[in-house]
């Protein structure tokens, strides 16, 4: 046996140490079981925990109101080996047994999404350390939102007393706070939002002694717009337009992750032509999302010249997405089937001039931000991010790799046409606000490295006539799908984007979609990161954090 | 004596600054339109954190349950005169959220706006001809719709 059939084995062996009702082989690199009893499920995150799988993605629960129960799904990675498990309980369905053993004295990283789980299908986390309510607004607070028999419209039909709850839950917490805080001391908390230059939609409680942050908690869901809940009433298409609007900067990978989540529970293989469209596409936007990110934090800084450059730069990608699409930003390109729109070999001359355009400006941006003594001297010593927190708290994409965790999704479990492509890890050391944005900036020469494998072989293919360019664009995909379940991972702007998709008998439209998504954990290393630091850091290091609202929310 | 008003509405049009407050997805968009290539600094428009000093309120797209308390009270610490400028869909009628009821379907029918620019998200041309317009109602002295009615006045925030 090979080294990693050995290590699945392994967990194998220790999955069968409980009652399971199954242990199968998903994919390449999943191996999907199913708890009979969740009484069990401490028992056995621990043992995985022991054995490697230290990280856990997410924590998702589906809501099946025929069978009368809850499902949870747990995702554990090890981002070393590349081994997952998704491990699945049942939990009953009534508000009062619905309770199971929290995740999160084992895995500091399960917290928040717990913490969501609870909002959003009411299900309790015993020995949870602090198990509020996130994301939802304060009239959700104490119901169920995501649950099937959840009545939206009922809730909605009094949005006076709703925005009423909201004015006054804030007014309280001012007050509360007046009570705690000492009126002669020097202390104080700060709103640190609901929006700011700096960050977007998102409120920082940032309680201080002068300039000394003493602790953050992050107040989040200002562009809450329950997408997971969107999607269910829509098909399977026109769910499209509501999962790229995760986030606005990166929004092909998510189409990408939904729409393979769907071909496979379809049981469609798309053509070659469109697994390569898919990675120009994707690599496109994730450059536009990194120059967008990049421009963000030197704005910050008020170095504007990085921001005015890399802003400039982007233009021209959008111009290829422009012409492609049709639009800049929300392009709905990518369809469970294929790429919507055939190619026309003029599009590709726009590319062409984009990475012109990169080429032309990399090295001005490279000689004023790495040597950028403003970022050295800010920048090289704070947010330091060590590779057990990232392994811990879940981190992935830019921050784990300037970390230097080799993870990398179209390395570890290639999708589409990725497995074709040269490329490796890249990696910094010391995982600093600093090294996260050289990290960001050697990750933008990779992605035109790869469109420019990817555009070679797209021309050198349609020159042969192997790729008809006419109508190979696009697999028919049924309407009605079976029932299934599926999940895809991809390498988003920001990180690893997880998608659980499940669909009912015939469906037309999804039952239950978890889109998981990197600023979450992000995110909840805030505090950790700001604790002890100065005001004047906080936006550095929101910002090297390379978070947005968008996925946040969700 | 008409002459002198006319010079100050000029004078308020040409530099119009803007609170720089983003309720949703369309605020990138307005940052492309800050950007070198539309520069919108051009036509007199400066983004400020404070609405103390602000001249238009841009809804920015969706706006969220919890995020209106925030948006109204940045309106209402504004000076006068004060103009809103909606952009995309979301603002209009939720567009593509109108059936998530996370997001208020009709924000501009809480906090009336003047000019309403489509879009999903608007292009930065377009973001850039809106403000243009806005211009011209003050230099119409066309009071802005806010001022005139609104759910805004009957609401806590």
């Amino acid at each position: 046996m090979e080294g990693d059939e050995i290590l699945m084995q392994n967990i194998k062996n220790i999955l069968s140490s409980y009652e399971t009702e199954y242990i199968e082989d998903y994919k390449t690199v999943w191996i999907k079981t199913k708890l009979l009893k969740s009484g069990d499920l401490l028992e056995v995150a621990k043992a995985l925990k022991e054995n490697g799988l230290r990280t856990i993605s997410t924590v998702s629960a589906t809501d099946f109101l025929e069978e009368n129960k809850i499902e949870m799904n747990y995702f554990f990675e090890d981002l070393l080996t590349k081994r997952n498990c998704w491990l699945k309980c049942d939990i009953p369905r009534e508000i009062e047994l619905c309770v199971i053993d929290s995740i999160t004295p084992l895995f500091v990283g399960a917290s928040w999404h717990e913490r969501e789980v609870f909002s959003m299908f009411g299900v309790k986390f015993t020995n949870h350390p602090d198990l509020r309510p996130i994301i939802v607004s304060q009239d959700f607070y104490g119901k169920t939102p995501f649950r099937k028999d959840f009545d939206w419209d009922a809730h909605e039909a009094d949005i006076v007393t709703n925005m009423n709850t909201i004015v006054d839950s804030f007014a309280n917490e001012e007050l509360e706070n007046d009570k705690k805080l000492d009126p002669h001391g020097s202390e104080m908390i700060l709103n640190w939002g609901p929006t700011h230059p700096a960050s977007g939609p998102i409120r920082l409680k940032v309680h201080c002694d002068g300039e000394e942050v003493l602790g953050i908690d992050p107040d989040i869901g200002f562009v809450w717009r329950a997408l997971e809940h969107l999607v269910t009433k829509k098909d399977f298409i026109g769910a499209i337009v509501a999962v790229e609007r995760l986030c606005f900067m990166d929004n092909i990978n998510s189409m990408v992750g939904y729409c393979q989540a769907v071909e496979e529970i379809a049981g469609v293989e798309i053509t070659e032509f469109a697994k390569y469209m898919r990675v120009v596409l994707g690599e496109v936007a994730r450059l536009s999302s990194h120059m967008m990110g990049m421009a963000g934090v030197y704005n910050a800084l008020g170095l504007h010249t990085v921001m005015m450059w890399n802003m400039d730069m982007r233009e021209f990608f959008l111009d290829f997405l422009e012409s492609y699409s049709g639009a800049r930003i929300a392009t709905a390109a990518i369809e469970p089937g294929g790429v919507r729109y055939s190619l026309e070999p003029k599009m590709l001359e726009e590319l062409q001039k984009a990475l012109d355009k990169f080429d032309a400006t990399k090295e001005d941006i490279r000689s004023i931000f790495v040597k950028n003594p403003t970022m050295k001297l800010r920048g090289a010593k704070i947010g330091i991010i060590s590779a057990d927190e990232v392994l811990d708290y879940a981190l992935c994409g830019v921050v784990a790799r300037a970390s230097g965790v080799k993870t990398d999704i179209r390395i570890d479990e290639p999708y589409g046409a990725y497995a074709n492509i040269t490329m490796d890890y890249i990696t910094q050391e010391s995982g600093s606000a600093q090294d996260r944005m050289i990290q960001i900036f050697a990750e933008m020469e990779q992605s035109v490295d790869i469109i420019k494998q990817a555009k070679k072989h797209i021309e050198a293919k349609v020159a042969s006539a192997e790729f008809d360019l006419t109508k190979d664009h696009m697999v028919k995909v049924p309407k009605k799908l079976p029932k299934g379940e599926a999940i895809s991972r991809v390498e988003w702007a920001r990180g690893e984007v997880l998608m659980h998709l499940v669909t009912a008998e015939k469906a037309t439209s999804p039952y239950r979609l978890k889109l998981k998504a990197p600023s979450f954990n992000h995110t909840m290393m805030l505090n950790h990161l700001l604790e002890g630091k100065t005001l004047s850091d906080i936006p550095l290091i929101f910002g090297s954090l390379y978070i947005c609202q968008g996925d946040l929310d969700r | 004596m008409l002459k002198v008003f006319d010079f100050f509405a000029h004078a308020k049009s040409e530099s119009l600054w803007m609170a720089h407050f983003c309720t949703g997805c369309c605020s990138l968009e307005m940052a492309a339109a800050m950007g070198p290539r539309y520069d919108w600094e051009r036509y007199g428009f400066l983004p400020t954190p404070t609405p103390r000093q602000a001249d238009i309120l841009i809804i920015t797209g969706l706006v969220t349950k919890k995020m209106l308390p925030a948006l109204l009270r940045t309106y209402a610490q504004m000076p006068e005169p004060k103009y809103v400028l909606a952009l995309g869909a979301c603002s209009f009628d939720g567009g593509p959220y109108n059936d998530s009821l996370a997001v208020i379907k009709n924000p501009t029918e809480i906090l009336p706006a003047d000019v309403f620019v489509a879009g999903c998200p608007p292009k930065p041309e377009a973001i850039i001809s809106g403000m243009e317009e806005i211009k011209k109602k003050m230099k119409a002295g066309i009071p802005s719709a806010a001022s005139e009615g609104g759910l805004w006045k009957e609401m806590r925030f």
